[in-house]
């Protein structure tokens, strides 16, 4: 069996003097989908942004085997990590192909690839590439940042609250693309309120309540 | 035509003016920084034209743009150590800080340059040569339209590449969400000084613009970086169309009331319009770029 | 006696031993100037140092007081009793009316108006010949007269100058006390919470501006009267880089920074002859060194730590006395309506906390319940509706004044200052009533074992306690709680939640907001649900955690 993608362990997250996480431990496989339940203020976004590096935090990070505790942020998205982060994130005063452009981190011709698919899986935004990404609704605007994260074609991909705001069908087809990521090999770790996103694709279900997960792995 | 050849001077100090405050605004925008040591960034690519000057026989006439790619050199390289050593190590301290460190640099230049040269203006070559060219039956000095030329051409290209490139799309997206940007790989760090580097090569060609008609001192520091401070209150904080709109302002303002009155009370009533400005609306002209979510 | 002032007082005797018996001329002329910029230095620490704000106008008032003087003396030959006073009144009321656009200015354009105003009055010096004497300046200013008895140059004029500038040490002693102290480094490093504590920043900001022209003022009358003549230099940026350089390097807080970069910044271009021209140089990598290496100055590498604080004996007792006083009002909001750009942030909301309830909000991200929680205390205002407190109209009250009327808060991330202690942070607090216990208040919430340590080393439960306990130590009649047990283990929020029970069955009216259920449910005696702006559910705890549209819209799918 290949070496698992994302292996978190004992992981303790803070937040200047709040402890957001304690001591969570947990593994993502290629191919698979985890569900991250829990309410707000859970913890859930705190791990997520603990593994992409932006939150201090005691404990390992894994990466293909390779320790990444060390790595800067923009060093982990080269190694292969994604995150769509909550609130969507996307650059308000540039066009929706220039956030999805500036989302691919290789060559030119990639990105053309990578762009025609992402107006395949969402068709709003094929429907309006010169618009500038103030101007769309909330749910457009989570097409746009899920659709900029999948340029970079990550192995892990970190989703938080990725339903927020998107129409059931597109849910529906986003779920889907989710599930054609892991076939070809990528992991994919989603947070979410709404289990009813997240239950029919996930392989696994790890509960995080009050930061500390509930569910052993 | 008086008024053609005041509208031309205007241009042409609005041009070189707004080269300065685009540079300003791009460290602005890539740092949330103010560089206090732009003014002297300015002057120090005009005294690059002057040093390069000496390496050449006396007689030789040779046209000032030829300075140019010198001028480019020099300057990036004071940017990227400004960048580096007076933004770099305090990027997570309190704005204050990069004020004081910026103030510090303006001064090691501005002093440098003063111990090295002489306190006494100095003037560079003409860009293309001295004289008028006569258009549609106007004088119109090649000097003035050289410096709105060069001026195009590199704000042209800074447009080229902000909206057509890839890092240009990384610059923006720094500007507009640098935590965001960082998460999707964007090297922050080369991009800061990247940012460091073209802001100052922009005020250093102003610089080259400026020598000749206007010649160039040490101490000219301090009023052009008021001057870029003041361009982008007008033209809006962190806006480049506003800053260059504002520079250009700010030219055409000098130059009218200077040739109705004089140049010191244009200066002066400069500053009390900006003083009015911040005392109506605190938040400047066109206030901070909103970010508006939906 | 700790080591700084031992230092002091040897730095000092040692200075004037020197000054006594070994200086030259040339050496008390420095010594003159050095004490004419450490007046200088005193003034623009107030502003610079603890108000936080880059101000570019010290060289400015400087100036302005060097040309009244020069003015009155060179024109009107009047004496030093007569310029002196005026030229400090002069810096003060031009600072008081440039104070009140200025001030409310954000720290960039805060910096570009002093620096206007300087340019500007540098102009008008090199320019108004008639007044100024234009770019040659004034000659023939009198030298230093007290009642008829000139001062000679050399020591009595140097020991002159430097008593005024022992005048101006004591007057800075006596302006930056310790509670003023304390109050501008909450106002610098925790600015969020500035209002909570009850502190009028604006006031803070102004008396230090002011102050600080009155000692630029002060410093350029006794320049002009020393060297006799007043020139367009005076007013020039290299004054205000001086003072910059000297109080940066000396120390932007503390007499004894200001004396250090007086007295270095005035010998250096002496030790640094050798550099000849490249002398400022010199001074400005100095700068950028002590910026990046040394933030406090040479005074704050001197400041030999505080020894660590003895817990007090006789810790924590379980005894509790009964809570002061705590006041109890009634917190009504009606009609409260917010919109941020095209956002709804709060869409008619009424709300009404009576006196020992414990009122919790619940909501999904974007809710409103940070929008209505700083609307209520103050720190935004609303499009429409009205807030009331015991009766009394608070909608449109500064959010300072609310907080002294009775209606506090804690914030997400306790808002302590590192460096402060536990006691000093309630001491602030209570600053308004000065009759007021500390110790009682610090024993009430089993804080006095931690009273004296900063709060930058303490836990972060003990923290949050903390935040609690300056919130309720101005004795309050309603409180904000935001967060109050996120990132706490579970027995850490247990003592917030008896903390809470206590302080509402002593009257106080409690809004809490929380994200964990579990935490309040058995806390609250009612709890209301928000989503979008507005207000879905107020009821028992049961019944609002039953109702559908809650867990439609806070929980999904799942039930708690």
């Amino acid at each position: 069996m290949s070496q698992p993608s994302l292996h978190v362990e004992s992981l303790t997250v803070s937040h200047g003097a709040v402890t957001a996480l304690r001591d969570v431990t947990f593994t993502a496989r290629s191919g698979e989908i985890i569900a991250l339940i829990g309410t707000n203020g859970a913890g859930k976004s705190s791990l997520l942004r603990a593994i992409i590096g932006q939150a201090s935090s005691k404990g390992d990070i894994f990466l293909q085997g390779d320790n990444i505790n060390q790595l800067a942020t923009e060093d982990r998205i080269h190694a292969g990590l994604a995150l769509v982060p909550e609130g969507r994130r996307v650059f308000p005063g540039m066009t929706v192909e220039e956030n999805l452009l500036v989302g691919g981190i290789r060559g030119r011709a990639e990105r053309r690839l990578s762009i025609d698919e992402v107006y395949a899986l969402f068709p709003p935004l094929a429907d309006r590439p010169s618009d500038r990404a103030w101007q769309l609704s909330g749910g457009q605007q989570q097409m746009l940042a899920i659709g900029r994260a999948l340029m970079a074609r990550p192995r892990i991909f970190l989703l938080d609250e990725p339903s927020l705001g998107l129409s059931p069908r597109i849910a529906r087809d986003v779920a889907e693309s989710l599930k054609a990521l892991t076939e070809k090999g990528a992991a994919v770790v989603i947070a979410e309120q709404n289990s009813g996103f997240v239950q029919p694709i996930a392989d696994r279900t790890l509960t995080l309540s009050n930061g500390q997960m509930a569910l052993p792995d | 035509m008086l008024a053609a050849q005041l509208l031309l001077n205007a241009l042409s100090l609005g041009a070189a003016y707004a080269l300065v405050a685009l540079g300003f605004v791009l460290v602005l925008n890539a740092t949330t920084a103010v560089n206090f040591a732009h003014g002297e960034s300015v002057v120090a690519g005009g005294f690059t034209a002057v040093a390069l000057t000496f390496f050449l026989p006396p007689d030789l006439r040779i046209p000032g743009l030829i300075l140019l790619p010198g001028v480019v050199v020099v300057t990036a390289v004071l940017g990227l150590a400004i960048g580096a050593l007076a933004y770099l190590p305090i990027r997570n301290r309190p704005p204050v800080s990069v004020f004081v460190t910026t103030i510090a640099v303006g001064m090691i230049v501005a002093n440098g340059l003063n111990a090295t040269f002489g306190a006494a203006p100095r003037t560079a070559p003409p860009l293309i040569g001295v004289g008028t060219i006569d258009l549609i039956g106007v004088s119109i000095s090649r000097q003035s339209l050289a410096i709105i030329a060069t001026a195009c051409v590199l704000i042209g290209g800074l447009a080229i590449v902000l909206q057509r490139t890839q890092l240009g799309r990384q610059f923006r997206a720094c500007s507009q969400d640098p935590e965001m940007a960082r998460a999707i790989g964007i090297r922050l760090t080369r991009i800061t000084l990247l940012s460091f580097a073209v802001g100052t090569v922009f005020a250093g060609a102003a610089g080259l613009l400026l020598a000749h008609q206007f010649f160039i001192s040490p101490a000219d520091g301090a009023p052009l970086i008021l001057k870029a401070y003041i361009a982008v209150v007008i033209g809006g904080w962190g806006s480049l169309r506003g800053a260059a709109l504002g520079a250009s302002l700010i030219a055409v303002f000098e130059v009218g009331v200077a040739a109705i009155s004089s140049q010191p009370l244009a200066e002066g009533l400069l500053y009390v319009i900006v003083l009015v400005v911040l005392f109506l609306r605190p938040q400047g002209l066109f206030g901070e770029p909103q970010q508006v979510r939906a | 006696m700790n080591p700084r002032n031992s230092l002091m007082i040897f730095g000092g005797g040692g200075l004037a031993i020197y000054a006594l018996f070994f200086a030259s001329s040339y050496d008390q002329r420095l010594l003159t100037l050095s004490g004419i910029y450490v007046v200088l230095v005193l003034g623009y620490q107030f502003i610079f140092g603890h108000a936080g704000a880059l101000s570019l106008a010290q060289g400015a008032f400087f100036g302005l007081g060097a040309y009244t003087s020069g003015i009155l003396g060179s024109q009107y030959g009047a004496e030093f009793l007569v310029t002196f006073p005026l030229s400090v009144a002069a810096t003060v009321t031009i600072a008081a009316l440039v104070s009140i656009p200025v001030l409310r200015l954000q720290s960039h354009y805060f910096a570009l108006a002093t620096l206007a105003l300087s340019q500007l009055l540098l102009l008008i010096a090199i320019n108004w010949e008639p007044m100024t004497g234009g770019a040659n300046g004034l000659s023939g200013v009198p030298p230093v007269r007290i009642l008829g008895w000139q001062l000679a140059r050399g020591l009595p004029l140097l020991s002159f100058v430097w008593i005024i500038a022992g005048l101006a040490m004591l007057v800075s002693y006596w302006q930056i006390n310790t509670a003023r102290k304390a109050a501008f480094t909450v106002m610098r490093e925790t600015p969020l919470a500035t209002a909570a504590f009850g502190i009028d920043s604006s006031m803070l900001r102004f008396r230090a501006f002011l102050l600080s022209a009155a000692f630029g003022g002060a410093a350029g009358a006794l320049f002009v009267h020393t060297n006799r003549v007043v020139s367009p230099e005076t007013l020039s940026f290299g004054v205000m880089i001086t003072c910059l350089t000297m109080t940066v390097v000396g120390g932007r807080f503390g007499i004894s920074g200001a004396v250090i970069g007086a007295l270095l910044l005035t010998h250096l271009p002496e030790w640094f002859r050798g550099l000849q021209e490249y002398y400022l140089v010199a001074v400005g990598v100095l700068l950028l060194a002590t910026v990046v290496f040394a933030p406090n100055g040479i005074e704050g590498l001197l400041r030999f730590g505080k020894s660590s604080p003895k817990p007090s004996a006789g810790t924590a007792t379980d005894e509790k006395s009964d809570p002061a006083d705590i006041g109890s009002s009634e917190l009504i909001a009606t009609h409260l309506s917010k919109r941020y750009g095209g956002v709804r942030a709060l869409d008619d909301v009424n709300l009404r906390i009576q006196p020992g309830e414990i009122v919790g909000v619940i909501g999904p991200n974007g809710a409103g319940k940070t929008t209505l929680a700083n609307i209520l205390t103050g720190s935004a205002t609303s499009d429409a509706g009205t807030v009331t407190l015991a009766g009394h109209d608070i909608t449109h009250a500064p959010e300072y004044q609310i907080a002294r009327l009775g209606l506090t808060r804690t914030f997400q991330t306790p808002q302590l200052p590192a460096d402060l202690s536990v006691r000093d942070i309630i001491r602030i607090a209570q600053a308004d009533r000065p009759a007021a216990n500390t110790d009682a208040v610090l024993r009430n919430f089993n804080l006095l074992a931690v009273a004296d340590m900063p709060c930058g080393t303490i836990a972060h439960g003990i923290r949050r306690q903390v935040e609690v306990c300056r919130a309720v130590a101005a004795e309050p009649g309603a409180l904000v709680l935001d967060e109050p047990g996120a990132g706490l283990s579970p027995e850490e929020q247990g003592e917030i939640g008896a903390l809470c029970r206590t302080l509402a069955e002593n009257g106080l009216a409690i809004l809490l907001i929380d994200h964990n259920v579990a935490f309040l449910k058995p806390l609250v005696t009612r709890m209301i649900c928000m989503e979008s702006g507005r207000i879905i559910a107020d009821g028992t705890p049961e019944d609002v955690l039953a109702d559908p549209r809650v867990q439609d819209a806070y929980f999904g799918v799942t039930t708690l």
